[in-house]
This record gives structure tokens, C-alpha cells and sequence, in this order.
């Protein structure tokens, strides 16, 4: 009885709320939407991180560039893994926040550390793309991916992989995503959390037998011969002077990818109108001189998606992950 | 005989490791580790258990030094801390430079500060350099509020 | 001779005028930062990020490392002054340093400190130039056991870091480390403690947890004694003046804990805070007079700002030669680098010797610049203990506020502050010492996740705690840590009691 009559409050209230955006939007006509204050860019985490220096790269080249003719003002508001700045962002709703995300907006509410997730956001465009490498010592007895799924398929125990993020998140599921491709059983797996950031050390310590970690951070220790990339998780191989030797894992007979994109979301009630502007902005920003000289010196790939190509990809994504998590027995 | 202050603290320490130890049996196992996430907290509780029984019984009221709270001075130390949380309650809601300001007002007369011009000019000046400092020179944003910048 | 002419170059980068303003301003922008309670070198170095676009990569690093260490430097200052640590590395020092400039000698504690820090910032930038690339394989010689080791030593010496009841000491260590228990468990994603509040996910800050239990307890300490004046009775506390014994003194700890501030920077899981406990604890170890620290010995105040300044250099030595970051701080600069359109890496030193060495260098001038800004200001910064104290203690607690607040920007993370601080005054009351929570929450989470991941890669194998040397050597010595006082008390104490008899008759 109770129940029922929250539920029914809940839609009445829900229904009201669809009413007056729409009342609002129409209000708006078709005309063109502009911001008419300083625009919040939410950087859900604390600063020097990868979505701080997103943040503060977007909003630095759009102020720079004059694509929007508003302060954009990155704030950080860390917590949870995301968690606390999604809130955050879902709390003040409107026109005028935005934040940016990547991968954990599907991690994190899997790994049921939030309850809010990414369909409770609008999405507003993707922007950059990178991709994970699995990298071993030089004096590795393993020289490319095969050779280590050999292994792991003998004894899955046999291999320790380490990654900075938490368990059920980025790095340990781009690894797991890829051995589960090769017929590895991911049950067994053996994955160590370094969460401070000392993976690359326990590897070069020889600690630990495989390290999973963005491109960026693999590409420097293999030029100078210090760790061998067994695969990256690009669909094609990618161009640029050493990155260019490392096998994808498809060249390699593993058919997976894992892209760790990062994007642009703004609150659920965000006006369509608002929602379009931003999408077009991120469009133009990033036709600028100014973010190709950022985006190489990061090593970032271009991968903009308009807004419905940023939902249709984050739903698939998000059922892949589903269903990995569910099987490693992480998903809550 | 409870008498002692050390004995009374004990047996609140021995509440909380209980309570401890119920939260850690709670905590859901992981079916792939070989230590689990509560192994640790369970070994804490039993040894805060033991901890505080051995309080209880060592009863160390000889190195606590003999301290005379007076009736108003307690009172005094729990409205500076009801300031503070009205303080934090307001924060986001008014602003940084009001309620800091606010406070400042408040605290520092309610301590004894009595000097009304000297008190007003540190308050409004301290909390606005830092306001502008933070907000403008570090790019820091204290929450504005109801001010308009 | 390879050393000197390398120096020669790095000399070469910095002594222009662009980059001698750099070294300036950086020092000059931390030394402030560090002094505002809780605020540290991190967003200062995040958000000079995007500032830094275009410009020429040694530049950069000159600017933001000056800011580094400099807030090193300048957070002993609310440590010192007001009991309010104005960054993790500088908690230990108010330990000794508080209680100087409470006994009013705030201008010679800061005049200690900050020679300590230029000693031990100079001494660790010689190290960092002459032995770097060997340094190297050290820093990544240390895994999962040789940590839990480490802080294990740490722990260890819980017992000795206070005074009277034993079980008191031991009962708020093992709060310390309950409190590190809160939050997502990183190896197995479970959540602890978190009563599905987002907030405490990541667990629990280190700043609030001293900033509540030192500034605020000594918040309310200060109300109580509001009607009393401050200094003692010394009316000059801006005297810098230390007599020859004491420079004497302070020497030796001096020259101990820049090498050893220096090794445990290296180290990529340790860095400045927990350089600075172990200098204090060591020092407080092997003193003649340990019942003196913590009421205001110098060598007490020494030790700790000493080795926080070598660890910070220490930690560019696996930011510079493996390109690997040591601390929070060392991942934002090697951000940084990423934007000036260096990659940081094992190459750096081939590819970008002018970064490499023109860093160094310019640490040398930072110092320097650092001892001459802060000296003359100092008979001025320790005036504000001349602050009548109703108005101090508001200023102190906003002070607090906004230093968790820009970091966190969080209310809930102002609450957290205010219970710590009552829970501080409390402990207080009770004569429960905080220096144990503190020291326990501090290794204890990083002593946790070590031993566990150890266990994962074993395959929960124990005997991989015998498998390294250092490993065993450092849990040798954590087993004399614990054992020898107790052996020590054994032998000593029937003199200690002829002694007593000899006095009453």
C-alpha cells in the first residue's frame, strides 16, 4: 500500500517534471540555444588526474579559441571514484554543467559504488580516444600475447597482473576482456590493485609478471627497452614512431578491442537545445590548432561522437562490461 | 566498582570494538581472494576488545593529568563547535565571504574580542583577500552564494 | 668530472633571467601555499597545468618544481605557529615545533626549521645529481613485501612515540588503523564502512584527520586558556638566535636524516610524510633523552623537516630517471611535462638533458632562495602570536575550513573535520595520544593493501616474505624495535632503582 503510493507520487512527480522541460523547450522554439552565465565544467575527481587535465585542456582551448563567449570554470569534485561529483552534477541539473567522464561512469555503478549511471546523465559528445597496453619486463619469458595466453590457459594462476585501478575497473577488465577473447578461463585470474600508482614499478621491480595501462605510459619504458608491449587493444594499428611497432591484439588472432574514450555529459533534465550547443562546440574546438598541438602532446586520439552515437556506444559498452563483471563475480 | 574515568572510557571502547566487530561480519566475502577484505577489520575488533578489557583492568588514572573543566568553559567549547556547524551548514547555502565573515563577527566577540572597528576591519578584509585570492589568483572556487560575484 | 661539467650545463639553463624569475616565483608561490593549513602543492601544480601551455619544457618544471618544494618548506610554518600542519609532510613537525613556539621560541623554531629544510634540501640535491641514475634501480627494488616491511618498521615504534600508559598508546593506534579500514578495499572492490555514503568511498583524508586532531583539539585548548597571554612571558618571540650548542645539536640529525629523508623519497610508495614520521621516530629511538620529545626538543623539530625536504628531491629520482612518479605530487608534474610536449620516461635523460639537469640546478638556487626569503621574514610571521587569542582562534578554524575545502570541496568533508577535532580535545582530556592514531593510519593502509598483494602474487604463499633480503633485514630490525626496549628495561632496571635509593638517601 505504501509502496504503491510512493510509486504513484514518483511517476506524478516525474511526469510533472517532463512537462515543464518540455513546456520549457518549446518555449525556447527551435531557435538557437546559448549559455547566458559561466558554464561549471565538473572534473569528478581530484586535481592532476586524467579527467582534470581533460577538463581543464577543454575548457583552456574554448576560452582561448572563443567557441563559447562564457567563462568555463573547471571544478574538481572528487570522491568515490566519480561517485561524488556525479551527484554533484545530477543535484544541480540545468543548462550550465557540464563533466567530464570515461570509462568508470560504467565501472563504478556496475561495481555498484554509485547509483547513479551513465542513462541518468545526457550525454553530449565523445572526444578522445586511447587504448590499453598489456606490457611485460625485457627480460620477460614472454614475447607477445600469445605466448602469455599459452601460459594462462595452462594455469591461470600462473601470471600476476597489475594495474592501477580498482578490481572490476578499467585496467583489470581491459585484460580480462582480452584474455576471455583467447578462451582464457577469468575466474582464476590473478590481479593486483596498485592503486598509488606504483605499477610500473613493481614491473620494472620484476614483482609482478604483466602490467594493463594506458598507451601513453607503456610507450616511453618500451622505447628505451625496458618493457616489451605484448598487444594494444586498438582495432588498427596505430601510427607514430614506436607506437607503430606494437601488434594490436586482432593482428594477433585475439578479434577484441577496449577503448578507454573520453567524453562530455551534462545533467538528465539538460535541454536538447543546450545539449546540441555543447555538441557543436566540441565539434568546432576540436577543429582548432591550438587542441591538435594538446591533444599530441598527451598522445590522445581524436574519437568525437555526436551525442546519440556517445548513448548507442555507452549502452553496448555497458552490457559488455555487464556481463564480464557478472562472470569474474564482481558486478553487485 | 566502575569509579574511574579510565574505566568508564573502556567500557565505551569495548561497545565500539562490538559494534566494530558486528559491521565487519557483515562485509561480503569475494570469492577470488586469499585475503579478504575483512580479515583485517576483524583482527582490529578483537584487538580493540582486548585493548580496552586491558584498560579496564591496568585503570592508568595516575598519568592523566587532573584537568578542572569548569561548567562555563564547557559551555563556551560546545558553542564554538555549534558556531562551526552552523558555519559548514551555511557554507554553500550563503556564501564563503557572509559567512565567513559572519563567523568571524560572532566567534571572536563571543571569546572576548571586544574591540568592534579593529574586529569588523580584520574580519571583512581577511575574508575578502582570501576569497579574491583563492577564486581569482589559485582558480580555487569557495562558494560564492548569494553574492553576485 | 662528468658530474661537474653536466652541473656546469644544468648551471648554464637556469642562470638566465627568464628562469632565475621562474625559480623565484615557484618558491616564492609555494612557500605561500604550504602555509595555509591543508592546502599543498598538488592543486597549485594542477592548475598551473594549462597556464604552462607554449612554454619551454625546462621552464616549466623549474617553475612547478620550486612550487613543490617550496610548499615543502613553507608548510612547517602553521605547523609551527599555530599546530596546524600546512601539508601531510609537515604534521610531524609540530610535534616538537608547537610546543617551541608556545614556550615561546617561535622565531628560533622557525629559524631551525628552516635551516633544516635548506640542509636537507641541498644535501638531497647533491645526492639526486651525483648517484640518480644508480638510485634507479633502488627505487623499483622495493615491491609489495619490502613495503609491508617498511611500515611495519614504522609501526613498531608506536609504543615508543608516547609518554605514560602504554594500552592508551596502543588503544589509539589501533583506532588509527581502523579508521584506515574505511572505504572501497582496493584489492577487492568490497566496500567497507562506507554505510553507502559516496563520500567516504575513497576513505578518509590524512589532512583531516590531522588538521582536526592537532589545529582544532589545540583550538579548543586555546579557548580554555584564552584569558592567559601566549608567549610565556617572552616578549621576543621573533628572535631568530641559536646559540652554538644548540647548532651543535641539531647537526647530527641533520646530517642522518638528509640521507635518510633521501632513500625513503626515493622509494616510490613512501615519499615526504612518511619520511618525516620514520626521521622523527629514529631520532626519538636512538636519543639519550627520549622523554624530552614532544615538549620541544630540537632535534625532534630537525629531524622531520630535514628528511621532508630530502625526500622531495629524492622523489625526482624516479620521476627523472624512469620517468615513474613517487607520490601524488610527482604524477601531477609529470603531467605536466606531458603538456610542455616532454615524455617523461627512462629516455628524458638522453633526449631532454636541459630539463634534467637545469632541474637540478635550479633546486641548488630554490633552496637558497627559499632560506634567504624566509629568514628576514620570520621575526614578522612569528607575529602572529601577537594576535590576542579570542581573534586567532577564529582566524585559525577558517583557516582549517578552507584548507580541506579547496581540496575537497566537500561540506561533508567539514563535518569530518569538526568530529576529528572533537574527538581530538577529547582524546586530550583522556591523555590518549594522538601521535600513535596518526602514525597508524598512515602506514596502516598502505601496510594492509602491501601484505595482501604480496599474498596474490605468491599465491598465498608466506614464505615470500623471505625471499628478498631487504625484506628480511628491515623485518629483523622491526623485531629488535619491538624487543629491545623491553630488554633494555630488564637490564636497567636495578641501577635505575640503586639510583633512586642513592638520591633519597
Amino acid at each position: 500500500m505504501v509502496m504503491s503510493l510512493l510509486l504513484g507520487s514518483a511517476l506524478l512527480l516525474s511526469a510533472c517534471g517532463s512537462n515543464e522541460s518540455s513546456v520549457e523547450s518549446s518555449a525556447e522554439g527551435s531557435g538557437e540555444w546559448s549559455p547566458d552565465k559561466p558554464i561549471e565544467m565538473i572534473a569528478p575527481a581530484g586535481a592532476g588526474g586524467g579527467w582534470d587535465t581533460t577538463a581543464r585542456t577543454i575548457s583552456k582551448v574554448m576560452e582561448k579559441e572563443n567557441i563559447i563567449d562564457k567563462r568555463m570554470a573547471v571544478a574538481n569534485k572528487p570522491g568515490g571514484g566519480g561517485a561524488v561529483g556525479w551527484s554533484y552534477v545530477n543535484k544541480k541539473g540545468g543548462n550550465h554543467t557540464l563533466f567530464v567522464t570515461s570509462p568508470p561512469i560504467l565501472f563504478v555503478p556496475l561495481n555498484g559504488q554509485s547509483k547513479l549511471a551513465h542513462n541518468d546523465f545526457t550525454p553530449i559528445a565523445g572526444v578522445i580516444a586511447d587504448y590499453s597496453a598489456f606490457v611485460v619486463p625485457a627480460n620477460s619469458p614472454y614475447d607477445n600475447m600469445n605466448d602469455l595466453v599459452e601460459a594462462l590457459k595452462e594455469d591461470p594462476k600462473a601470471v600476476s597482473v597489475v594495474g592501477d585501478s580498482a578490481p572490476g575497473s578499467m585496467d583489470h577488465m581491459a585484460f580480462v576482456k582480452a584474455v576471455k577473447a583467447a578462451g582464457v578461463d577469468i575466474k582464476q585470474l590473478k590481479y593486483v590493485s596498485a592503486q598509488d600508482g606504483s605499477g610500473m614499478s613493481m614491473l620494472l621491480g620484476n614483482k609482478v609478471d604483466v602490467y594493463s595501462t594506458g598507451l601513453a605510459e607503456a610507450t616511453e619504458q618500451a622505447r628505451a627497452g625496458k618493457v616489451k608491449v605484448l598487444a594494444i587493444t586498438s582495432p588498427e594499428p596505430l601510427e607514430g614512431e614506436t607506437v607503430s611497432e606494437f601488434p594490436t591484439l586482432k593482428e594477433q588472432g585475439i578479434d577484441d578491442e577496449f577503448v578507454v574514450w573520453r567524453g562530455i555529459m551534462g545533467p538528465k533534465d539538460m535541454d536538447p537545445a543546450a545539449a546540441k550547443f555543447y555538441e557543436q562546440a566540441v565539434k568546432d574546438m576540436m577543429e582548432t590548432e591550438e587542441w591538435k598541438t594538446q591533444r599530441d602532446n598527451f598522445g590522445w586520439n581524436d574519437n568525437f561522437m555526436s551525442g546519440d552515437q556517445f548513448k548507442d556506444f555507452l549502452d553496448q559498452e555497458y552490457k559488455t562490461m555487464e556481463e564480464l563483471l557478472k562472470e569474474v563475480g564482481l558486478a553487485k | 566498582m566502575i569509579g574511574s574515568v579510565e574505566r568508564k572510557v573502556a567500557i565505551v571502547l569495548l561497545l565500539i570494538s562490538i559494534l566494530y566487530l558486528v559491521l565487519s561480519f557483515q562485509i561480503p566475502t569475494f570469492p577470488y581472494s586469499i585475503v579478504d577484505a575483512d580479515a583485517l577489520p576483524k583482527g582490529l575488533g578483537f584487538l580493540l576488545a582486548a585493548l580496552s578489557i586491558l584498560l579496564f583492568i591496568q585503570n592508568p588514572t595516575e598519568d592523566r593529568k587532573k584537568s578542572d573543566l569548569k561548567k562555563d568553559e564547557v559551555l563556551m567549547l560546545l558553542a564554538v563547535a555549534g558556531l562551526i556547524f552552523v558555519y559548514i551548514l551555511l557554507f554553500e547555502l550563503l556564501g564563503f565571504v557572509v559567512v565567513t565573515i559572519l563567523f568571524l563577527l560572532f566567534t571572536s566577540r563571543m571569546l572576548g574580542y571586544t574591540k568592534w572597528k579593529t574586529l569588523s576591519a580584520v574580519s571583512i578584509g581577511f575574508t575578502l583577500v582570501l576569497y579574491f585570492s583563492f577564486n581569482y589568483l589559485l582558480q580555487i572556487y569557495l562558494p560564492q552564494g548569494i553574492l553576485p560575484f | 668530472m662528468d658530474t661537474i661539467s653536466n652541473m656546469l650545463y644544468g648551471f648554464q639553463v637556469v642562470l638566465t633571467f627568464q628562469n632565475i624569475l621562474f625559480v623565484f616565483i615557484g618558491v616564492l608561490a609555494g612557500t605561500l601555499i604550504g602555509m595555509l593549513p591543508g592546502l599543498g602543492p598538488i592543486s597549485a601544480i594542477a592548475i598551473m597545468i594549462p597556464l604552462s601551455y607554449g612554454m619551454d619544457p625546462a621552464s616549466a618544471l623549474i617553475l612547478m618544481a620550486g612550487v613543490y618544494y617550496g610548499a615543502v618548506f613553507g608548510g612547517s610554518t602553521s605547523s609551527i605557529l599555530l599546530n596546524a600542519p600546512g601539508i601531510s609532510g609537515t604534521v610531524a613537525t609540530s610535534f616538537d615545533g608547537y610546543p617551541l613556539a608556545k614556550q615561546g621560541y617561535a622565531g628560533k623554531a622557525l629559524a631551525i626549521a628552516a635551516i633544516s629544510s635548506f640542509a636537507g634540501g641541498t644535501v638531497s640535491v647533491v645526492a639526486l645529481m651525483l648517484v640518480a641514475p644508480l638510485m634507479a634501480s633502488f627505487a623499483v627494488s622495493f615491491g609489495p613485501t619490502e613495503y609491508f616491511a617498511l611500515m611495519l618498521l614504522g609501526l613498531t615504534a608506536i609504543a615508543s612515540l608516547s609518554e605514560g600508559s602504554t594500552v592508551k598508546a596502543l588503544i589509539s593506534a589501533t583506532i588509527g588503523l581502523i579508521i584506515a579500514t574505511i572505504g572501497v578495499d582496493q584489492q577487492t572492490g568490497t566496500q567497507r564502512f562506507t554505510f553507502g555514503n559516496p563520500n567516504l568511498l575513497e576513505g578518509i583524508d590524512f589532512l583531516i584527520i590531522a588538521l582536526g586532531l592537532f589545529a582544532l583539539a589545540e583550538v579548543c585548548s586555546l579557548i580554555l586558556s584564552r584569558k592567559s597571554k601566549m608567549m610565556n612571558g617572552n616578549t621576543n618571540v621573533g628572535s631568530l638566535k641559536i646559540t652554538k650548542k644548540e647548532a651543535k645539536e641539531i647537526s647530527g640529525p641533520i646530517a642522518r636524516h638528509s640521507v635518510l629523508g633521501f632513500i625513503l623519497g626515493v622509494l616510490p610508495g613512501a615519499g615526504a610524510t612518511i619520511a618525516s614520521f620514520m626521521s622523527y621516530i629514529t631520532e626519538k629511538k636512538i636519543s639519550k633523552d627520549p622523554s624530552s620529545f614532544g615538549k620541544g626538543n630540537l632535534k625532534g623539530l630537525a629531524a622531520p623537516e630535514t628528511s621532508n625536504n630530502a625526500a622531495t628531491s629524492g622523489a625526482f629520482v624516479p620521476l627523472l630517471t624512469l620517468g615513474i612518479p613517487g607520490s601524488g605530487t610527482t604524477a601531477v608534474l609529470l603531467g605536466a611535462l606531458l603538456v610542455v610536449g616532454v615524455q617523461p620516461g627512462p629516455l628524458m635523460l638522453t633526449d631532454h638533458p636541459d630539463v634534467f639537469w637545469g632541474v637540478i640546478a635550479s633546486m641548488y638556487l630554490g633552496n637558497l632562495f627559499l632560506l634567504v626569503l624566509n629568514l628576514p621574514l620570520i621575526p614578522f610571521i612569528a607575529r602572529i602570536l601577537y594576535i590576542p587569542k579570542a581573534l586567532l582562534i577564529s582566524l585559525v578554524i577558517i583557516f582549517c575550513m578552507i584548507g580541506v575545502y579547496g581540496v575537497s570541496f566537500s561540506t561533508f568533508d567539514l563535518y569530518l573535520l569538526l568530529a576529528f577535532g572533537i574527538i581530538g580535545f577529547i582524546m586530550r582530556l583522556l591523555n590518549f595520544p594522538a601521535a600513535p592514531l596518526i602514525l597508524a593510519f598512515i602506514l596502516g593502509g598502505m601496510m594492509e593493501q602491501s601484505f595482501r598483494q604480496a599474498l596474490t602474487i605468491s599465491n598465498g604463499n608466506y614464505m615470500t616474505f623471505l625471499d628478498s633480503k631487504v625484506t628480511i633485514v628491515l623485518l629483523i630490525l622491526s623485531l629488535l624495535s619491538l624487543t629491545l626496549p623491553v630488554i633494555k628495561s630488564k637490564f636497567s632496571k636495578k641501577p635505575t632503582e640503586e639510583e633512586k635509593e642513592h638520591l633519597a638517601s
